[in-house]
């Protein structure tokens, strides 16, 4: 069944996430990127940014737990069996560090019933402590029917 | 890393899938769909076994500007779609060009194919702070 698009413009309550330096490491090695800005704390503190940061793609740690409840969203119903994942877009604004706590929100912006496929577009934006904006991913979902 | 970015520069990194590379991801993500780390259910499905998370390879990606840039907090813009399905042990090449140099924004085009020639990301373009 199409996915209907009186759902565009609906949206999941914030989520909050807080960074820590060791789920950074976590991440860097599971991307295989040991860059010493995320892995090494002398480095880290002797860089432009005083601390650990984040790879810019750890976005998806604090975006991709907002995905969840879109994915299991009763109203939404989306087969997830023939969901596969189109297209991603990410701006990145000030730079995440270590002790940063990320507030995340997600909204659905567009979705467009082809004959055999459904496109969903999520549009998921992040904000730190201090209100200003790490990043905004737009989220390109494909659902065969 | 780059000494100066101008228009035409070119960068290049490569990246092998190794084994259990979705399930370093899975947990680092919390990606944990069963497409990326049960081989059984991945064919089941069509898809010849476990395929990598298309993020994991947009991490490859990034990595491969911020390691040319020097500064990860350079990385300003990151798009792709995700073409084909990235299998263990295929080996991933990214090969960066800057398209053009202006405002303080270099744009980059990146081309991210497999060792058999398929491209497996493609509109990839990505912009950095110079």
């Amino acid at each position: 069944m199409a996915i209907d698009t009186k759902f565009i413009g609906k949206t999941w309550p914030e989520i909050s996430y807080d960074v820590c330096k060791e789920k950074i490491r976590e991440y860097a090695k599971a991307i295989k990127n040991p860059d010493p800005h995320f892995v090494d704390e002398a480095f880290a503190k002797k860089s432009k940014y005083g601390r650990i940061i984040a790879p810019p793609t750890f976005c998806v740690v604090f975006g991709g737990a907002l995905m969840e409840p879109i994915f299991f969203d009763n109203e939404l119903n989306l087969n997830l069996m023939m969901l596969v994942h189109g297209e991603q877009e990410f701006e990145f604004f000030e730079v995440v560090k270590d002790r940063d706590t990320i507030t995340s929100t997600a909204k659905i912006t567009d979705i467009v019933n082809k004959e055999k496929l459904d496109v969903l577009t999520i549009e998921a934006l992040s904000k730190n402590q201090h209100g200003r904006n790490v990043c905004r991913g737009i989220y390109t979902f494909v659902v065969r029917k | 890393m780059a000494d100066k970015i101008t228009k035409g520069a070119t960068f290049q990194a490569q990246e092998v899938v190794d084994k259990y590379r979705a399930i370093y991801y899975a947990g680092a993500s919390g990606d944990f769909n069963p497409i990326h780390i049960d081989p059984e259910f991945g064919k089941m499905v069509g898809l010849g076994g476990v395929i990598l998370h298309g993020l994991c390879a947009l991490g490859f990606v990034a990595k491969s500007v911020t390691d040319w840039t020097g500064d990860p907090g350079k990385l300003k813009k990151l798009r792709c779609r995700f073409a084909t399905p990235v299998h263990i042990e295929d080996t991933i090449t990214v090969a960066g060009e800057v398209l053009d140099v202006s405002g303080g924004r270099a744009v980059l085009n990146l081309k991210v194919t497999r060792h058999n020639g398929d491209e497996v990301e493609k509109n990839v373009t990505a912009e950095v702070e110079v």
